[in-house]
């Protein structure tokens, strides 16, 4: 591994009472990089978080920072702050020495410690609010504040533990893209913990899908979309239709009763593998253009989402999950394709 | 009709029950003010059992012993209670609730049990100085009564925020001073009052463990036995004014809290509604 990249874990695994929360973590993590780990709850992202952030200690494996192992590390002592799920703000204190709170523990002068403050409320549209106690500020302020508070200190890396799991949904769109506006601007290394697939795809330079405490998948967003590596991966970003089937040789793939020709080689000759086509990628056909062995089903159900109808259509005993922009109706019999390139093919899961 | 009635006996039960309560103590302070020294002969207002009283040097250094031992107690207890709450908080749940029960057993303990057992204690490690003997009795009494109060605000406190301080640099120690303590602050205060206004009065303990020293409870025992003497209705009535103020005190800041966070959970509410 080469010396640029700013954090390094080795064979990372955690244990908690004899329960694995990770195996045998490895992971690299760039200068500058939007990293997200995403995974359903007890996925082991957060314990990942808190033992980069110093919070756990791994139960094997080495943790490196700038290439200097950190297993003696306090956090106090980490160039890493923390923005809470639950904000963490100090009652205590208003919402400027909240902010301040870093600063003054490393006793900057005070005039430096005030324009640093006051740089990042602005920074974090919230100019003018230091007088006034964190409680009387909206949960989309106290997210305001807790930023400020972490990226004052200016941390090589801002560790980020589902910042946005407690606003609602417009206020969460709206905190993605500032927090992604920010994070460019600064130049900062944020990892950023999330079950939320939408928000890591539109958000992150890279995702990490954890499940049961092993990596599944590291890539960039468009990978992990179009090249899911295995089942759950696809399944978890976004929706799909997940079949068993049989790679007949290259680029011919068998499943549902039919032969399709498809992009994927390297299986070898009449091997079991697994199937996955997104939803989008079906396309719905009037039965009349459908040729004699051509692919049909019948609508079985119908559900209008705004700018696309998501319909459940039956096909030789499959129920293909179907987005579309063309209206149907439950009990039609349509035609569809599935063109090379819209199928995946994974190795089945063990 | 019947609600009237209903109510009738609802404020009459409430009544006789204040009056069961208060009485005696009413006829205390009335007679505290009375001119003549037999009780129960009212002979008109005055106030020479309150000057008697301040002219009278040995219930005044008993007033001092009482002041002092409060205050130094309380602060004493209120500290290592304070620490103490934040080390089992701190301690696996198992552990933690044997802990937690074992601290509150001194509490239900008899007055009496107490103050035998620590008098046979000073006798046994050999400690001869009374004021000493008091002093130790009442911080022993009162540390179980400020884990009783700070305990409940450190489950509220979150853990986050400990952590977030050491994320922003603080040692552990800096941690604990700079945010845990200020957060658990209402829980402290009402401990540090709690033990001061049980160390004002109590007795039972006091007689056992002490000797040679008199504290104002124990004067007035002996002074009681020797025949009452309005002095000491004055004195009580004094004690009874300041420990209701002080409760009041307490009573008053746990209401407004309380308040204070029901308008804030329905500012809260209304935002997100």
């Amino acid at each position: 591994m080469s010396d640029k990249h700013l954090i390094e874990l080795f064979d990372v695994s955690k244990e908690y009472d004899g329960d694995a929360a990770l195996k045998n973590i490895d992971l690299y993590v760039n200068h500058g990089e939007f990293l997200t780990l995403l995974g359903p709850s007890g996925c082991g992202k957060t314990t990942m978080l808190r033992i980069i952030a110093g919070f756990v200690m791994p139960s094997s494996g080495r943790v490196l920072m700038e290439g200097r192992d950190v297993a003696h590390i306090p956090p106090y002592k980490r160039k890493v702050n923390t923005v809470f799920q639950k904000y963490a703000l100090f009652p205590h204190l208003n919402v400027f020495d909240n902010v301040a709170f870093g600063l003054k523990i490393k006793k900057l002068p005070k005039a430096e410690i005030e324009r640093r403050v006051n740089t990042l409320l602005e920074l974090v549209n919230l100019k003018g609010y230091g007088k006034r106690w964190v409680e009387q500020l909206s949960g989309g302020q106290q997210q305001r504040v807790a930023i400020a508070r972490a990226l004052v200190n200016e941390p090589e890396v801002l560790l980020l533990d589902e910042p946005l799991g407690a606003l609602d949904l417009q206020l969460r769109k709206g905190m993605q893209v500032e927090l992604k506006r920010m994070q460019q601007r600064l130049g900062i290394t944020f990892i950023y913990v999330t079950h939320d697939q939408e928000e890591a795809l539109t958000m992150s330079d890279t995702i990490v899908v954890l499940r049961e405490g092993v990596i599944q998948q590291i890539g960039a967003p468009q990978d992990i979309y179009n090249e899911p590596r295995n089942a759950f991966v696809a399944d978890f970003i976004g929706e799909s239709n997940i079949l068993p089937g049989m790679m007949a040789c290259d680029y011919r793939v068998r499943f549902n009763g039919r032969e399709y020709p498809c992009v994927d080689a390297g299986f070898g000759e009449e091997q079991p593998v697994e199937v996955v086509v997104r939803p989008e990628d079906v396309d719905i056909l009037p039965l009349a253009q459908v040729g004699g062995n051509g692919m049909r089903g019948v609508v079985k159900s119908t559900l209008f989402m705004g700018v696309h109808y998501e319909i459940q259509v039956v096909s030789d005993g499959y129920t293909w999950m179907v987005h579309t922009t063309d209206a149907v109706d439950v009990g039609w019999q349509v035609g569809m394709q599935i063109l090379p390139d819209a199928i995946h093919i994974m190795r089945p899961r063990p | 009709m019947v609600k009237r009635v209903r109510n009738f006996f609802k404020g009459t039960y409430l009544g006789l029950m204040l009056l069961f309560l208060y009485a005696p103590i009413a006829v205390l302070i009335v007679y505290s003010f009375n001119a003549s020294k037999t009780m129960g002969n009212w002979t008109g207002f005055s106030l020479i059992w309150y000057r008697a009283l301040f002219g009278d040097a040995m219930i005044m250094r008993a007033l001092g012993v009482t002041l002092s031992v409060a205050a130094l107690s309380a602060v004493i207890a209120t500290i290592m209670g304070t620490f103490a709450a934040i080390g089992m908080h701190s301690m696996k749940k198992g552990t933690r609730l044997v802990i937690e029960n074992i601290s509150q057993l001194p509490v239900v303990n008899p007055d009496l049990v107490t103050g035998i057992s620590l008098m046979m204690i000073f006798a046994f490690i050999g400690l001869k100085d009374g004021y000493t003997r008091l002093l130790l009795a009442h911080i022993t009494f009162n540390i179980p009564y400020v884990i009783f109060s700070v305990a409940p605000k450190l489950r509220q406190s979150s853990n986050e925020l400990y952590e977030a301080a050491l994320d922003l640099g603080c040692t552990p120690l800096e941690a604990l001073i700079k945010v845990v303590i200020p957060d658990i602050m209402p829980g402290i205060v009402s401990g540090f009052i709690l033990a001061f206004t049980l160390s004002l009065d109590d007795f039972v303990v006091s007689y056992f463990s002490t000797q040679g020293v008199e504290n104002l409870s124990i004067y007035i025992y002996s002074m009681a036995r020797r025949g009452i003497n309005p002095k000491i209705n004055a004195l009580s009535t004094l004690m009874f004014v300041a420990v209701v103020t002080l409760l009041l005190i307490v009573n008053i800041k746990s209401i407004r809290e309380e308040r204070a966070a029901d308008t804030q959970r329905r500012k809260v509410a209304k935002k997100t509604a």
